[in-house]
Formats: structure tokens, C-alpha cells, sequence
């Protein structure tokens, strides 16, 4: 120690602007490169800007082109909504005045990523992009596929869907038609892929049976223990133990009759995409 | 007491490494090595493409046997290739990617002559393979795009402070990017 003290003072002698000096260059360093580091980390939200973000409540059907009537989206929201229930595969219709100059097949894949279309694992989602003819441009439409409807729905069934069962529709300006028969072409091709979202209602039932089942025997130990201490014999451990049984047994069938009740759909519209991945499948076609 | 420091040294480091994202950069590598394999997946599953389409266009227009021939030894040349996900590093990719490539153009040449061949622009089949062939030349795209993302992720983690550290200490290397092409490996465009 005393050794140190010796050894700093020529050291503490040099004239102390440089030493302030250098420390001012290092905070500055530290700020130039903390404000760098945060440039990089907006950049990359920033180029995904251009695209909508999901409708808020969400929904499946997307209109932002205007392209459908109100009654017509509305039917296919629900028809979509109902399949989302039964299959727990997502179908989202999306309609976009102008792509930005996407490709549409890119177009899909990202907003279907970005969107987090389909249940996360499964990546059951699909992305219908419409977007509609206009003076100056092609109309094109584009199935997207997540990674786990590939196989449902192979490329070339996209493709065909788009260019048999939709534009068809679109070349006589029936766009509600167009898109709607490429929807239930879809959900006919997906169909029986996949299974209801069972454990989403069942988690929490699960749940709530193992904290009866733990709180029961906490409560059973504490009474077996209460009977002994009191040793007044086997009898009252026994009807004490019957009646904490009773007790788990009628908060086990609460809970089970709670959690049905839950699951029983007590919310009527579409509940959220899911956080499902798109790796760039589909097809689809241009007029 | 030696004993002692000895634990405490070793509980340091232990702290240390994890809280200094030593983890965390395992992870990361992780990540960029299984968006390498989906890489070669996707591109695989173009080469597993190609002997039938090959063969399809090969009953329609036989006499273009250059064409044909190209796109084979195309396909060769890019499935020999084989690039070690662990030790990627931009000479490998590069070497990788001007392969493949290669063999883009190629099949874009391929099916630009459907244009003469009404015949074959009109068989089932070969329309079916063309639309596999784009939704293959998309994924690639898209395979690609994730593997540079999670790269970014990758090396930007390993350059900050004080990852960049631990980084040298343990040699985690810098992860190569995919290049933008100059039109060579854009997807062939096939419009009905």
C-alpha cells in the first residue's frame, strides 16, 4: 500500500488538463457510440413501416383496399373465425390498395410474419393478398403459406385456387365473390390438418387442479397431524380425512364445471394471430 | 483459505460468464446455424426439382440439349458444394452462393424457352413445376433474408460491450452475410 502511494505521485504531477481531457474524449466516445448503437437498433423498424399493422380489435378479414362489401366481409369474418375455433388454423384475408414495390409473394411472407399468422409450433397460418387491377397496374392475388400448411396447401394448390377459383371472379370486378370462393377453397384444402387449440382451454383448467389437489393435501397433512397431536385415536383422523376429501372433491368439480364454462366461447369475435412463421410458400397470379 | 478464493474465483467466473452473454452468444450461434440448415434445405429442395422438370421439358424440346445440359451440370456443380455450418465464413458462402447462382441462371434460361414451345407452356405438368420452382425460388429468398437477420443478430450481439470480450476470449467468430445478386439469382419470373 505504502509501496503505491510512493509510485503515484510523479504520475499525479503531470498537468491535470490532460488527464480531464482524456476522460472528456472518453465519455464523448461512449455517447458517440451508445447513439450509433441505438441508430442501428431503429433501422430495422423502420424499413418495415410501410406495412398495415393488424386492426385493432383484430381481425381475420383486412379490408384495407375497400374491396368488399360490409355484409359480405362480415359473413367470411365469421366463416373464418368459426374454422379458427374448430382448427385452430388461421386464415386472414388481406387487401391492399398498393404494395410498395414488393414482390406479392414477399409482401405475404412478411406480413404474414410480421403478423405472427397461425399458432406459434404449428405456423398454421395462411395470408390471402389481394390486391386489386388498377389503372396503371396489374391486379395480382397470392395464397401465402406457413411453414405448417405447406403441405396442405402445396404451391401448385395455391396457385391453382388463385388462378381457377379467384381471378376468374376478379376479372368481372366481383371481388367479394373472388375473394370469399378462394377462402372456403382454402379452408377445404386445410381442413382436418389440424386440431382444435385444445390445451389453450384446457392450461388453465390443469392449473387450478393442481393447486386444489395441492392445497387439499396441505390441508389434509395439517389435519392427519392435528388428529395425532390430539391423540385421540384413529376415528377422528379418519372422519376428518373423509370430510377433507369431500371438501377437494367438491372444489375439484367447481373448477371443472368453472373451466367448461370458460372454454364455452363466453367472447364472440376473432381472439388474435397466434405468432405463426412463413418461410415464403404459396402461389398465385396476376389479371 | 486458498480453497476459498478458489470457490469464490470460480463463482465469479461462473456469474460472470452468463451474465456477460456468454449464453446468450451460444445461443445466438445456435440460431445462425439452424437458419443455415433451412438455407440448404430450401436450396436442396430446388435441386430435387430439377430432374423432373429437366425431364419434362426434355419430351417437348429435345433439340435443346444445350439449354438442358447446362442446367444439369448446373445443378452438379451447386449440390457438390457443401458448406460445414459451424466454420461458415464469407469465403465458403461466397463460394456457395456464386454456385448457386450459377445454376439460377441457368433456369431462368430454362424456362424462357417455353416462349417457343406453346406445347410445352401448355402441359400440366411443367406449369405444376413452374409454380413449385417459383414458390422454391421464394422460400430461398425468404431462407436467406432470416439467415442474414439472424446473422446481423448474431455478430452485432459479439461486437458490443463487453460481449466483445468474452467474444475474443472464446473465439466466436463473425458470422458471413448472404450478398444481394446483380439479377443473376432473382427468382425466375413466370407469368401465365
Amino acid at each position: 500500500m505504502t509501496n503505491k502511494s510512493d509510485i503515484t505521485p510523479p504520475e499525479a504531477s503531470r498537468p491535470r488538463e490532460t488527464a480531464q481531457r482524456n476522460r472528456l474524449r472518453t465519455a464523448l466516445r461512449a455517447l458517440l457510440t451508445m447513439i450509433a448503437l441505438a441508430a442501428c437498433a431503429l433501422r430495422p423498424a423502420a424499413t418495415n413501416a410501410q406495412m398495415p399493422s393488424p386492426m385493432n380489435p383484430p381481425r381475420l378479414v383486412n379490408d384495407f383496399a375497400k374491396l368488399m362489401s360490409a355484409t359480405d366481409a362480415q359473413a367470411l369474418e365469421d366463416s373464418l373465425v368459426r374454422f379458427d375455433r374448430r382448427t385452430s388454423t388461421q386464415v386472414t384475408v388481406i387487401t391492399v390498395s398498393d404494395l410498395d414495390g414488393y414482390d406479392i409473394a414477399e409482401y405475404a411472407q412478411e406480413i404474414g410474419e410480421k403478423w405472427g399468422v397461425g399458432r406459434k409450433g404449428k405456423d398454421n397460418g395462411v395470408v390471402i393478398l389481394v390486391k386489386p387491377k388498377t389503372a396503371d397496374g396489374r391486379g395480382r392475388a397470392f395464397i401465402g403459406t406457413g411453414y405448417g400448411v405447406e403441405g396442405a396447401l402445396p404451391d401448385v394448390t395455391c396457385t391453382r385456387i388463385v388462378n381457377e377459383v379467384m381471378i376468374p371472379h376478379f376479372k368481372d370486378g366481383d371481388y367479394s365473390g373472388g375473394i370469399t370462393a378462394g377462402a372456403v377453397a382454402v379452408m377445404k384444402a386445410v381442413d382436418g390438418e389440424f386440431e382444435s387449440e385444445d390445451e389453450d382451454s384446457t392450461g388453465p383448467v390443469i392449473a387450478l387442479f393442481m393447486v386444489v389437489i395441492f392445497f387439499g393435501l396441505v390441508a389434509f397433512i395439517i389435519m392427519a397431524s392435528d388428529g395425532k397431536g390430539g391423540g385421540n385415536g384413529n376415528g377422528h383422523v379418519t372422519r376428518s380425512s373423509g370430510a377433507e376429501w369431500l371438501m377437494a372433491g367438491s372444489l375439484l368439480s367447481s373448477g371443472k364445471s368453472s373451466g367448461g364454462g370458460w372454454s364455452g366461447g363466453s367472447f364472440g369475435g376473432f381472439g388474435g394471430f397466434g405468432g405463426g412463421s412463413f418461410g415464403g410458400g404459396g402461389g398465385g397470379g396476376s389479371w | 483459505m486458498k480453497s476459498v478464493k478458489s470457490i469464490a474465483l470460480a463463482a465469479l467466473a461462473a456469474a460472470s460468464l452468463s451474465s456477460c452473454g456468454y449464453n446468450t452468444m451460444v445461443e445466438k450461434q445456435e440460431a445462425v446455424d439452424a437458419q443455415w440448415a433451412q438455407v440448404e434445405n430450401v436450396y436442396q429442395r430446388r435441386a430435387d426439382l430439377i430432374p423432373n422438370l429437366v425431364a419434362t421439358v426434355k419430351g417437348y424440346a429435345s433439340h435443346e440439349s444445350e439449354t438442358l445440359t447446362a442446367v444439369v451440370e448446373a445443378r452438379t456443380k451447386a449440390t457438390s458444394v457443401n458448406v460445414d455450418a459451424s466454420s461458415l465464413n464469407q469465403e465458403q458462402l461466397e463460394n456457395f452462393q456464386k454456385a448457386q447462382g450459377e445454376l439460377s441462371s441457368a433456369l431462368g434460361r430454362l424456362l424462357a424457352i417455353q416462349e417457343a414451345y406453346p406445347d410445352l407452356k401448355a402441359n400440366e405438368n411443367f406449369r405444376d413445376l413452374s409454380a413449385q420452382l417459383e414458390g422454391t425460388e421464394n422460400r430461398i429468398a425468404t431462407e436467406r433474408k432470416k439467415f442474414n437477420d439472424t446473422a446481423r443478430d448474431y455478430n452485432t450481439f459479439i461486437k458490443m460491450f463487453p460481449n466483445n470480450l468474452m467474444a475474443g476470449i472464446f473465439s466466436f467468430e463473425s458470422k458471413p452475410y448472404f450478398k444481394a445478386d446483380e439479377g443473376s439469382d432473382k427468382a425466375p419470373k413466370v407469368e401465365f
